[in-house]
This record gives C-alpha cells, structure tokens and sequence, in this order.
C-alpha cells in the first residue's frame, strides 16, 4: 500500500508546558520568515491562540504549515505537508518528518531548556478521508507496512497505535520509539541523508 | 473509486453537480490560458473562493517587502491574484442553519483543505482560510453532497439570506421567518434574473420590528415579519425595506411597501432584482450598491419601477409552491422539553445561565449560545459539537451573525449537563452577547484590504475583559463592541455601541496603524441607527480608550440613561476631548511598539494592503454565460479523451445552446432553459435577421446548432464526435464575434 494522502501531519509534543508563551513564538515565526529559517517559501504568520486546543500559532508556507499546537491537549510543533508530496508513501512520511524534526530542533533553540522535545514519540496524521477512512479494518491492514517504514525512520522497534478512535477523525498513529532515548540532532543527521524525490 | 466525484456521484443533486463540474473545467482552462482571468475571477468569487491577503506575490515581512514566488509562477486566478496563493472559501449557510451532519463535514474540510479552523462570519457564513483553488472543486462537492452549496457566496449576486438566530423559538416574533428566508434562498440562487448585478446584494429577515436579530434596515433587500386582516383573515407577510447597507456610505434602507403577502414575496424580490440589475451602475462600482440607485431615483420612483417590473415577471409556479411545503420545516427536538429540576449545578454555570441562555417560547426548551471566541472554532470542536448536538438537541444549530454557535431546543432539564460538556471542549464561555462577546472582521490577518489588524485587537480586548467581566458594571458588560479592519465595515462596526475601524496615520517616517472609534450606533430596533465617528487613537491605545469611555459612561450617565443617548447628550466636541490625550501619537524611538500591530510583531506598514475583491469583477452577462458553453466544451472534449462518445454528443450540444442562449439573453433575458426555446429565439433573433451571419461562411456555424436541434443522432460513433466537437468550436467562436459585432465590448 503506498498511497499517499493529500496532506500529511507530523506532530512531536513537547516534554512540558513550557515558560514561553504562545504569543511569544509570533515573532520566532516572523523572523524565520526573515530569516527563512526552516524549509519551504515561507508566507505568513496566523495566531489562533485564543481557540482552546487548536493549532495555536501558524507559520504559514507553500507546501505545509508549521503550528505551535495545543491540540490534543499536548503542546508541540506540528508540521502539515500540503503539497508537493513524494510519490511514495515511505518517501512522504520520511519527508515530512525530517521537516517536523527539523523545525522543531529550530524552535528549542529559541528557549534552551525551556522548550524541549519530546523526538521518541510522534502523532502521524493522513488528511485524507477520501483515500484513508479512520476504520480499524484499515489500519489493520496497513499496520506492517507503516510499522515497517516508521521503523527504518526511527532506526529501531516502534510500537505503533490509532491516535483516534472516532471515525469521523482523521486517520493517525502514534509512533513510540522502543528505545531508552532519542536524540533529535543524530536522528535529523541520519534522516538527511536518504535521498527523497519530491514530485 | 479514487475520486470524490465518483464517490459522492449518487448523493450531489445533479443541478449542484454541474455547477461544480463547470466550475472545475473553468480552473483547467484558465490553466491553459483559454479562459480571460477576469471572468474566471468573477466565476470563482460566485463560486465563494475569495482571494486572500499577500496573494499578489508581495508581503512586507517587517524589513523589507519579500517576493513570494509561488511555484505556479505567472498562472494568475484573477487580476494580480496569483494561482497558488492560499485564498478563503466562504461556504453560504442560509439563515444560519446546520445540522450536525453539515458541522461534520465542514469540521472535515477545515481538517483537510483550510488550517484545521471554521470561522464563523458576522453574515451566518462559514469561511475557511488557507484554501488553494485547486482543492475547491471537491470541498465544494463534499458540501453539495450534504445540501451545503458555495454557490454566490461572493461576488456580485445574491450572497447569503440571514434570519434572526431565535426565528422559531423567540417570544417577540410576528411568526418564524425561517421557512421564508429558506424560500427565497432556493429561490434566487442562480436565479438567471440575479445574474447581472453590478454589485453584491444582500437579503435579510426579520421577525420584530423591536429587536436586532435580524438587522433589516442594513441591507439591499429587509423582509420584516408582519401580519394583516385581509377579509377577515389574518394573512402573513412583510414589510419590505430596500436600499440599507453598511460600508464607506451607511444608508438606512427605506419602505418599498409596507405590506407584501407571502404570495407576494417572492414575485416583489424577483423585480426588485431586475430593476437592479436593468438600471443599476456596473461601471463605478463604489456606488453600484442598490441603495445608490434607490437614492438617485428616490424611493417612489424606485417603487414605480418595481411595479412596473412586476407586470412583466413571468409566471413561476414557485413563487408560491413552497407555501405548501412550509408546514415541513416543523424542528425535530432530540428530547422532550423538561424544566430545570434539582441538579446540583456546576461551577460557573449561574454565570453562564444569566448571559447564554435563552427560553424559548415552547416551554421547557432553551437556546443556547456559545461564546465562540473571534468566531473560531477548531475541526475537532466542530465534531465534538456535533456530536453533543446530536444527542441534546437534533439538528438545531445555527450560527450568529454576532460570530457564535447557538444549539436551540435544549430541554431546560439538560442545561447542567450540556454546559458541563461544553466546558470540556472549550465552548463553555459565559459573557455571550455581553462586552466580552466582540465582533471582528478577518482584518490584516487574511483580507486584501485590511488596514490595521481587527482581530488581533478583538482577541487583547477580549482577553482583557474576560479577566475583569465579574467586576463590571451591567451597564458596562451590556454594550457591544465590534471592530472592522478598514472603512468597508464587514465587521458592522457602525452598528455597536463602540466601534472601531481600521486605519493609519503618519508619525515621523513611520506609518502607525490607528482605529477609528465610532460611537452610539444601534443593534436594537434592527440596526436603527449608526455611530458617530468620533477621532482616530493608535491602536495600541485603544485599551485604554475603551477604560477611559466605559469608566465616564458609568459615572456620569443618568438613570437608566442608555449609551446610545448618554453619547448623543456629551456630544462629538466633548467626547473628541476626552480622546484627546490618547490621540497623540509618540515617537518611534519613544514607543516602538506603537509600530507594531496587536498580534503581529512586525514593523507596521500598509505596503500590504492589495485590491479587495469585494466588488467582483465587473464582467458583462454575456461573458459570464459564454464561459458556461466553454466548459461544456472542455467537458465534450474529456468525454472525448476517454471515449465516452455519447457523452460528447450531450455536452457539445449543450455547449452550443448555451452559446446561443448567451447572445439571445443580451436582446432577450427571459428565454429560460428550455432548449427549444432558446434554438428558436435563436434563429428568429439572430438567424434570420442574419446577425449572426458570418462575412465569408454566412449562416454555416448557425446551421451546425439547428443540425444537430432537429436532428438528434440514433448512434454516436468517434468519428461524429470529432466532428460535433470541432463544430462546437466554431459555432461558440461564431457567437463570440457576432457578439462583439452586435454589442461592442465584451469584458468592461
Ligand atoms: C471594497 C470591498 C468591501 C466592501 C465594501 C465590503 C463591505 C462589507 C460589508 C458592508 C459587510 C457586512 C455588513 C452586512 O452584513 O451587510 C461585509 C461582510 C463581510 N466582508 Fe466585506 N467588504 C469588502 C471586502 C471584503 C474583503 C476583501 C474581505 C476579506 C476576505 C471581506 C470580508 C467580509 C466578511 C468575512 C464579511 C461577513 C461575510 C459574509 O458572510 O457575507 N470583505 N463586507
Ligand atoms: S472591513 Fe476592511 S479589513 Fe475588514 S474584512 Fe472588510 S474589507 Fe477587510
């Protein structure tokens, strides 16, 4: 199975709640547009802060956003492909999470110590109900495949779930690496250097 | 099946479909470059895919004024609009109504195509940000598959029909508007007499004269509920109101009759539309509003025209067919009503009970209204809400032209309980309708227009407020407050007891973004009076204003005295004093941050600000109808790629008649859809009197129309679908230089 869905979300969620507050990462987002700090032609920044829950601030680009996020209840950086997605699905995810990853390292260096990832476990979301219902019947079927490419992403075991129950959600996974730490800079170090063709 | 089309095939009323389909043949052709961009703009803002701020390829990022090089390089959407700039989609909810079927599937496409947020609008529409246009065509057939149509959500047509959120349910009406505003709704849309308007047209009900629901007296078109004893029978109408509306030049709409049967309704609304569309201004489209014509002609005039057009409205058995069906929008509960009994109640809920709830006039039933924050809400709220609708209060939702949800027809028993679980999701807000509640147009954020940033001040205010709202006078927590981001007052700031507009003044070489404070305007008596502008603070003072005013009004209003008078009574000289001292504008070494926007941290500029697309384009009918025969065209042509030679013959024959509806409808604008009809108009108008004659083939490209008229095919092989193609083609060429022939100009 290698569809790829029309968008694609990677979401790492940050070890605490930390000092900064949300409307403090407005101006780290305009400066990365100054600055072009993380991938892609960078366009606006939106802030939803004031919505419980929702994708708080927003660094708007062509070919997917980057949110400083409250979803789920969890803080964390959000980075949604929207365009522009390799062919193959192990390309994809391996794409937008070198890009989740990235950005993220980003935003710890704007408050070391206080902003602090999480990088051994990851939300994965398919934006797509028209190729990817969120039924158990699918994700039956696609465990060993994701669970295959997640792992070669992460470079060892993961234990791999359905982030949502509800069928209206979209499809997600939760991605948990089995390994006692892992260390956001080596695994970006290793990401980069597997080829990806983008469309 | 691989696709949203194949998927939802059986579930799109067919006349939605074909719009859509159109409308996605209209994308690819204007990627080709055979369609003009301003047409296809006009197209796509009928279609509610508006442009968004920084689509033009330019954003100042706070030093410097960046390029934005969209992949899609110089393919423009509309004049300057470029193709891959996220734009807005603004999704038409009539009078506000959704079921949680509909929340559910626009909780879908803000997860999948927008930034995961419904915004609600101050008109009871959905909009969502971010969109690209290539995405459209399936968010739009996902709506139409679940009754929700995008059709003239923008553009210069009839936009959405409001209805006040408590018509059904509120003690003050005359009787539900809700059933009427539904009428005309299904009625005008794509209506062929609302096509060619210079200018956007807005409908609103009403169903009390005393109250603001509805807002009639602002709009190009007031219904307001009324009742009359016609030989003896109590008959239901309205009184008509024509020619209000807000923006740069606020007019109060005016009587064009004071009673109208419900009979009368909808023939009145059809010849108010042509007269617009017949004698309003297409060229200058800041006064192309209907209330300019109403003020040039004078209302009696005005009303004579209408009457006269009413003479030759033709017969339409739907005019009053739907007085039948109006009995089948009785509301379906979820529970049986119930009083409130003994529940211990929760934490904050006498609060919330005192400013969101409402009791219906069917008793043990309330509606309730969410205090939805700047009008947003995420996708997971939406399915969250739609889940607890489903279970309190069926499918009674609406949306608030003040930006809220309202779920009506709660049993008062469940009050405790649905404010516990509205609290879990983050909607359990007290304050609706009070202070706290503002309204705000998208401003800065995502409007072209914008000037300085409505929402970023609406959400510091709100914040403020929120902390102090316990501590408040009522006199102080009862005003409204709404903000617009420029003069254009989508966010009807004219109508608040404080308002405020967007703009800027100059400071050394700095620009700093500024709000106008318009004062005493009326949300009562349906928008009865606007505010008085009053001076224009650096937005970074407004806080302070707002302290400053709110404070004085307290201390010195007099008994009972209400804002809109204690205003009228200080005056605009006293007032403008008071204001004084915060209109003083620092320094840029002083106070930087009054160079800066509420919510952006950028150095302000107004390099930003782009052409709206409020207008439309200002296309003439003719060029709006001929695009519809191309993308027929297109469609014949797929048809022919994938071998499906019957459905060329349809779509190339169909291409043709609309082609020659086009050029009839400039001579004669009744012709209807029958095809018949249109080939025989056709041939006497233009046929015959040899207009349509081309100088060397004559009357050949006419003669491929009345071929394939009279004599339709018995078998449809390749070969004829070649040939029916490439004569389509030259039949639509045919008609688009006879037009130029007969009429001049296409495209003004
Ligand atoms: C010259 C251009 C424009 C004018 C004169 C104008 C004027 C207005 C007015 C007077 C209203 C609302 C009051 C009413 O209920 O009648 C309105 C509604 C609105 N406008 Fe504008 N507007 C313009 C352009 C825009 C643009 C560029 C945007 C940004 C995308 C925008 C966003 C809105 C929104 C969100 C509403 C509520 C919408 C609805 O659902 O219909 N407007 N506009
Ligand atoms: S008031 Fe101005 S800034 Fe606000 S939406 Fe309208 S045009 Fe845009």
């Amino acid at each position: 199975m290698t569809i790829v869905p029309n968008r694609l979300g990677v979401k790492f969620n940050l070890k605490r709640e930390p000092a900064i507050a949300a409307a403090d990462i407005v101006p780290i987002f305009q400066r990365w547009i100054q600055e072009h700090t993380v991938d892609g032609m960078l366009i606006d920044v939106i802030d939803y802060k004031h919505v419980p829950e929702g994708p708080g601030v927003i660094l708007i680009a062509d070919e997917g956003d980057y949110a400083y996020d409250f979803s789920d209840g969890q803080v964390g950086l959000h980075y949604i492909r929207k365009r522009n997605l390799p062919g193959i699905l192990s390309d994809a995810l391996l794409l937008a999470f070198r890009i989740a990853l990235g950005a993220a390292l980003c935003l710890e260096d704007e408050a070391p110590g206080d902003i602090e990832f999480d990088f051994s476990s990851a939300k994965i979301s398919f934006l797509d109900r028209q190729r990817y219902r969120n039924d158990p019947s699918l994700y039956a079927a696609l465990q060993d495949d994701l669970s295959a490419i997640l792992a070669e992403i992460y470079g060892c075991e993961i234990a791999l779930e359905r982030a949502y129950d509800d069928p209206r959600l979209n499809f997600a996974l939760r991605v948990s690496a089995q390994s006692s730490s892992v260390d956001g800079h080596k695994l970006l170090a290793r990401l980069s250097e597997r080829p990806v063709s983008v469309q | 099946m691989n696709t949203w089309k194949e998927q939802l095939a059986d579930q799109i009323p067919a006349e939605m479909g074909v719009l859509i389909d159109t409308f996605e043949a209209q994308i690819e052709l204007r990627k080709q470059g055979k369609l003009d961009e301003k047409v296809f703009a006009e197209q796509r803002l009928r279609k509610g895919a508006y442009g968004q701020r920084y689509d033009n390829g330019q954003r100042h990022d706070g030093v410097r004024t960046r390029e934005l090089s969209y992949p899609s390089g110089e393919l423009v959407k509309g004049p300057d609009t470029l193709w891959d700039a996220p734009g807005m989609q603004r999704i038409k909810i009539p009078y506000g109504g959704l079921t949680a079927e509909q929340l559910e599937v626009l909780s879908e496409l803000a997860d999948e195509y927008a930034d995961g947020i419904l915004h609600i609008t101050t008109r009871q529409d959905i909009q969502l940000h971010y969109v690209h246009i290539d995405d459209t065509p399936d968010l739009m057939r996902r709506l139409a598959a679940v009754g929700i149509t995008t059709q003239e959500a923008c553009g210069n047509s009839v936009r959405n029909i409001t209805a006040c959120t408590l018509a059904g349910v509120c003690h003050d009406e005359v009787f539900d508007v809700s059933p009427y505003a539904d009428a005309m709704m299904r009625f005008l849309l794509d209506h062929d007499d609302v096509q060619d308007f210079g200018r956007k047209f807005k409908v609103a009900f009403s169903g009390c004269a005393g109250h603001a629901c509805g807002l009639v007296k602002m709009h190009d078109l007031g219904l307001l509920a009324q009742t009359r004893e016609i030989d003896g029978e109590t008959k239901r109408g309205f009184t008509v109101f024509v020619g209000g509306g807000l923006g740069t030049v606020p007019q109060q709409a005016k009587v064009l009759a004071d009673f109208a049967t419900e009979e009368q309704l909808l023939p009145l609304a059809q010849a108010v539309s042509r007269v617009f569309a017949r004698l309003g201004e297409k060229k200058n489209r800041n006064r192309a509003r209907i209330k300019f014509l109403v003020s040039k002609l004078g209302i009696d005039e005005f009303r004579r025209e209408v009457q006269e057009e009413l003479k030759t409205v033709p017969h339409d058995d739907r005019h009053t067919a739907y007085l039948d069906t109006l009995g089948d929008f009785a509301y379906k509960p979820a529970k049986a009503g119930m009083a409130l009994n003994g529940t211990p109640l929760p934490d904050g809920f006498s609060d919330w009970y005192r400013t969101n709830v409402y009791h219906q006039t069917q008793s043990g039933y309330s509606t309730i209204t969410l205090n939805t924050p700047l009008g947003d809400f995420t996708a997971m709220q939406g399915f969250q809400l739609a889940e607890i609708a489903r279970r309190y209060v069926g499918d009674n939702i609406r949306l608030s032209v003040e930006q809220n949800v309202v779920l009506r027809w709660v049993a008062d028993a469940d009050l405790p309980a649905i404010y516990r679980e509205l609290c879990e999701i983050g909607l359990g807000d007290a304050g609706a309708g009070t202070i706290v509640d503002i309204t705000a147009c998208p401003g800065t954020d995502t409007c072209k227009l914008g000037i300085a940033s409505s929402r970023g001040l609406t959400a510091e205010l709100r914040t403020r407020l929120i902390e102090r709202i316990n501590l408040l006078p009522d006199a102080v927590r009862e005003l409204k407050i709404k903000v617009s981001g420029c003069f254009n007052s989508c966010g009807q700031h004219h109508v608040a007891d404080i308002g405020f507009f967007g703009n800027s003044r100059r400071s050394g070489n700095h620009k700093m973004p500024h709000f106008q404070v318009v004062l005493g305007g009326q949300w009562q008596e349906n928008a009865g009076s606007y505010g008085l502008a009053v001076g224009a603070v650096p937005a970074k003072h407004i806080p302070e204003v707002l302290e400053a005013l709110t404070n004085r009004y307290v201390a010195e209003r007099g008994n009972d005295e209400n804002f809109q008078t204690w205003v009228k009574n200080l005056g605009r000289k006293e007032i403008k004093a008071m204001l004084q001292p915060y209109m003083k504008l620092p320094s840029f070494d002083d106070k930087p941050g009054f160079f800066s926007d509420w919510g952006d941290s950028r150095v302000y500029t107004i390099d930003d600000i782009g052409v709206g697309e409020c207008a439309g384009e200002v296309v003439s009918l003719f060029s709006l109808e001929i695009a519809r025969a191309e993308s027929a065209h297109f469609e014949a042509l797929l048809a022919l790629d994938e071998g499906n030679y019957p459905l060329v013959d349809q779509q190339a024959y169909k291409a043709m008649v609309l082609a020659a509806r086009a050029l009839v409808r400039t001579k004669y604008l009744d012709v209807g859809d029958d095809y018949g009809n249109i080939v025989n108009e056709f041939r006497s108008r233009f046929y015959e009197t040899e207009l349509v004659y081309d100088r060397f083939a004559k009357g050949k490209f006419a003669r491929y129309l009345f071929k394939r008229h009279d004599q339709p095919p018995t078998q449809v092989g390749e070969d004829y679908a070649h040939q029916l193609i490439d004569e389509t083609q030259l039949f639509i060429e045919n008609i688009h230089s006879a037009e130029q022939r007969i009429n001049g100009v296409i495209v003004s």
